[in-house]
């Protein structure tokens, strides 16, 4: 059993007053006087009241003994007690609070969102320990040290605002977890609309305690918004619209071309059936395309409403491939809307797509570059590659990771290779990946395929060199081709763009090393550094709205964000939280199974207690002496 | 004043009541009478013609009490003897203290003294009335009287009797015995509402020859009373007050009380010869006189 604990424990010394309400009631309790023949009689029968039974006293003197029931109740109410949920005591209680987009929900009728509800819970939540608050959307923050400072949780509290993304556990509760190992944590509050992904890929070292606030009302918001070039000036644009209900919920879908209202739609979703609408717009060069839902009746979640895409210019994939790679050069001239170089130096420093046989660009640069029988500087010492010989078997493709978009459909079994690639002494797949490196082709011997992320620039590696391979030869080949062009054509935006959500803006080309202010939706600007290849980027974009860049008062560039998240739109709680060794219900009893807070009966029953005693005292001046 | 009223010789009773008062005697326990000559036969010789006894001649003997026909035929001397008819002195003290005013308790108390007083006084014996009590410039003693012209005089001073003295019963009497001579009958109407015991005055009017008759007089407030609550009580008589918690819960006790003493007082008067009773004072003066005393041997009729 857990023993009530007091919000304000000062509160009992008031108790020190039951002191002068005992001596003001005998001093100045008016009892009605009467005349009688003589005392004589009454006193002998008091003498023997007392003697007989003392202790009658008290009970007798039922008003003092109400109203001294009374003023301990409303003592007691005073210093708010309240039964703990969990442990009785902790030294240090970490409380997450969820400030995702779906905590921003209201209710029909009420201005006060999720967030609001959380932070009045967090309010009530008392104890002796020291709390420490955590804000969470897609990371986590530290609002506070641990502290059992009052003002400094409610501050912090104050300043807590909803953020305009979707949410995410894991880091923030690494970052409590991290805490855990310097400090006595034993378990962790979170504060939630239980709008959660169910999957949660964290070792817990505390308890963890999920505590769910009222869903939100009814919502209706977009969820995914995206464009594909049908022709060389034209676009087609998807817009999701997906709702938060059983029942279908209508609202009217706008679409505007930088300011210009390009279709209107009627959208009806549920949260079974989600609505996608097409629009068609024909695009010049770069534009701004603005969705805008208009929900009819009430919209639990406004900033959902709201979602902006970039339409770049529409221009050929630039293509550079080295002068002796016919067999690329060949399978790429075939298709269509290309610019391809294949001159002995590069005609321009920057490219969409660099297919090379060499190590050296040339001074050339493209976010995605294919090397042909080239083995990174780095991994010389773990793979050597040499010619297989005539007696040789050939080498065989083993295995590869279909999943990448560069081998998807290419069935790569029947290719031999002319060369191999093989570990050192001591080298696995192991470190390669320490470096940097995946292996997407794997050999009988050694890795056939790497492939290397640096930022936004992607470099594939065929160890062997395609020619010295029957792999051109293949019906995996103009496949494999087909994907790198839908690969650099996606990379630059040329087939398909995607509207950015809330985080970070997307990485903007623009010119190296200068400074450029970022104007965000709410008015607050920042200057951001573009880097040496000139690219910006990291650029934080917590609010849905449109973010204007701008290079010495020019306008460069205008990037809108949205919340693009089918889970934030939904509002949909999930019951249970999966972690990797144990599941946490977030289930609605958990609502209950909060501090239980007892300042509210004791109340009413100082209420109860003061009617009793007004009936008393009325009773016994109405029937004093008949 | 009506023709009715103005006929009646006191306001205390009416006419009819007194006609079947003087119709009554008291009948005291023993023969505590006066030498003076009265209608009470004393228990020693005397010149009655009721006879009592014989003796033997004495010198100086009154010859004329010489039974001569035993004389000649026993030829000695007798003296003839005869019962003596002595006063009874009878003492009415009417408690008249602040406590009497509630409940008519001091007027039930002056009418029975009036109606003790004329049976006395048509009966040849003393008859003296005190007013317990000491307002200045207050007349509280009749003195002792005998015959039927005291009967106004004693209606008068009854009927001036006021209440509202402070005095306990007990120091009245003792008062009071500073002034009487005699013995008799000492006729007590009181409530006996007082802290101190009356053992002491009544062994000072035993003492003097008195016998002690009680007769106390309650009124409803103080046989039933119906309290509840916390009270504050107020003694009329010292203005002392006594606070009551939950009255209600403590009539019981008060009723156990209130018989106990009445068995207290009835015990002190019979170990000094006397008699005691309790009435109410809302009962009628006829009921007390011609039934409750009557049957309890106080009055004859």
């Amino acid at each position: 059993m857990n023993w009530p604990s007091f919000s304000f424990p000062f509160g009992g010394w008031f108790f020190l007053s039951l002191i002068p309400l005992v001596v003001l009631y005998f001093l100045k309790l008016k009892r009605p006087k009467l005349e009688i023949p003589s005392l004589a009689l009454w006193q002998s029968v008091v003498n023997d009241q007392r003697v007989n039974s003392p202790f009658q006293k008290f009970r007798r003197n039922l008003l003092l003994l109400l109203q001294l029931i009374l003023l301990c109740l409303v003592i007691l109410a005073l210093m708010q007690p309240f039964i703990t949920a969990g442990p009785e005591k902790e030294d240090y209680l970490p409380i997450l609070i969820d400030c995702s987009a779906s905590m921003l929900a209201t209710v029909e009728g009420e201005d006060q969102t999720r967030l609001d509800q959380a932070k009045e819970q967090i309010r009530e939540i008392s104890g002796n320990g020291k709390i420490g608050l955590y804000a969470f959307s897609n990371t986590g923050r530290r609002l506070t040290e641990f502290t059992d400072d009052r003002r400094i949780l409610n501050r912090a509290l104050d300043r807590l605002e909803g953020t305009h993304r979707v949410s995410r556990l894991d880091e923030v509760l690494r970052m409590v977890g991290a805490v855990a190992r310097t400090l006595p944590v034993q378990r962790a509050i979170v504060f939630t609309d239980g709008n959660l992904k169910e999957h949660v890929d964290v070792e817990l070292p505390f308890a963890l305690e999920i505590r769910r606030v009222d869903e939100g009302g009814d919502n209706l918001g977009i969820t995914e918004m995206n464009a594909r070039r049908s022709g060389t000036d034209s676009w087609d644009v998807f817009v999701r619209v997906a709702g938060s209900t059983s029942e279908p919920a209508y609202g009217e879908l706008k679409l505007t071309q930088d300011g210009k209202v390009v279709g209107r739609e009627p959208v009806v979703a549920s949260n079974q059936d989600s609505e996608r609408v097409v629009f068609s717009v024909g695009s010049n060069g770069s534009s701004l395309l603005q969705a805008t839902l208009k929900v009819d009746g009430f919209d639990s979640l406004d900033v959902d409403n709201t979602v902006w895409l970039n339409l770049p210019e529409t221009r050929p994939l630039r293509i550079r491939t080295s002068a002796d790679l016919f067999s690329w050069q060949h399978a790429l001239n075939v298709q269509s809307d290309l610019d391809v170089d294949s001159g002995e130096l590069p005609s321009t420093p920057s490219y969409d797509l660099i297919i090379t046989d060499s190590y050296d660009l040339g001074g050339a640069a493209a976010p995605i570059v294919i090397y042909s029988g080239v083995v990174p500087e780095e991994l010389k010492d773990l793979i050597a590659v040499s010619d297989v010989d005539v007696d040789e078997t050939p080498v065989r493709i083993v295995d590869w990771v279909k999943t990448t978009p560069l081998l998807r459909h290419v069935q790569l079994r029947d290719v031999q290779i002319g060369q191999k690639a093989r570990f050192a002494a001591g080298a696995d797949a192991h470190d390669l990946e320490e470096r940097g490196f995946e292996v997407l082709v794997h050999g009988a011997e050694g890795p056939l395929m790497l492939q290397r992320r640096r930022g936004l620039e992607t470099e594939y590696y065929f160890l062997f060199h395609t020619d010295r391979s029957t792999l051109p030869y293949r019906v995996a080949f103009p496949i494999l081709v087909t994907n790198v062009i839908e690969t650099a054509m996606q990379q630059a935006s040329l087939s398909e763009v995607v509207a950015a959500p809330t985080g970070v803006l997307p990485a903007l080309n623009v010119a190296a090393d200068r400074e450029y202010v970022v104007q965000g939706p709410t008015g607050e600007s920042d200057t951001v550094r573009s880097t040496a290849s000139g690219l910006l980027t990291g650029i934080q974009a917590d609010v849905v709205g449109k973010y204007n860049i701008t290079d010495a008062g020019i306008s460069v560039a205008s990037v809108g964000t949205g919340l693009l998240s089918p889970l934030e739109t939904s509002l949909r709680a999930v019951d249970e939280l999966q972690f990797t060794e144990l599941n946490v219900a977030t289930s609605e009893s958990q609502i209950i199974d909060s501090d239980r807070h007892l300042w509210w009966p004791l109340a009413l029953m100082a209420f109860v207690f003061l009617l009793a005693e007004w009936w008393y005292f009325q009773r016994m001046k109405t029937g004093a002496v008949a | 004043m009506t023709a009715e009223t103005s006929s009646q010789l006191t306001s205390l009773f009416s006419n009819s009541t007194l006609n079947r008062i003087e119709r009554m005697r008291l009948n005291p326990l023993r023969r505590l009478t006066n030498r003076s000559r009265g209608e009470n036969l004393a228990g020693k010789g005397g010149s009655s013609t009721d006879f009592a006894d014989y003796r033997d001649y004495a010198t100086g003997d009154d010859m004329r009490y010489v039974d001569w026909n035993i004389f000649a035929r026993l030829r000695r001397p007798y003296i003839k003897q005869f019962l003596h008819e002595e006063e009874l002195h009878v003492v009415i003290m009417v408690d008249a203290s602040s406590s009497m005013l509630f409940d008519d308790k001091l007027l039930k108390a002056r009418q029975l003294a009036a109606a003790f007083g004329i049976m006395g006084l048509l009966n040849v014996e003393r008859v003296s009335v005190y007013g317990l009590h000491q307002q200045d410039g207050k007349s509280w003693m009749l003195p002792p009287g005998t015959g039927r012209t005291r009967i106004r005089a004693l209606l008068e001073f009854l009927e001036n009797l006021e209440g509202g003295g402070d005095v306990p019963v007990e120091k009245a009497i003792e008062t009071m015995l500073r002034f009487h001579r005699g013995r008799g009958v000492a006729i007590l109407l009181s409530d006996f509402l007082t802290f101190s015991n009356l053992s002491r005055s009544m062994n000072l009017l035993f003492s003097t020859g008195l016998e002690v008759w009680g007769l106390q007089i309650l009124g409803e407030s103080e046989i039933s009373p119906n309290l509840e609550g916390d009270l504050r009580f107020v003694d009329s008589e010292t203005g002392e007050t006594l606070d009551v918690t939950n009255a209600g819960e403590l009539l019981s006790l008060y009723h156990e009380h209130r018989v106990w003493q009445e068995e207290m007082l009835h015990q002190q008067c019979r170990s000094r010869n006397g008699r005691f009773t309790s009435v109410d004072s809302s009962m009628t003066l006829e009921s007390v006189l011609f039934d409750v005393l009557c049957r309890q041997g106080w009055v004859l009729r």
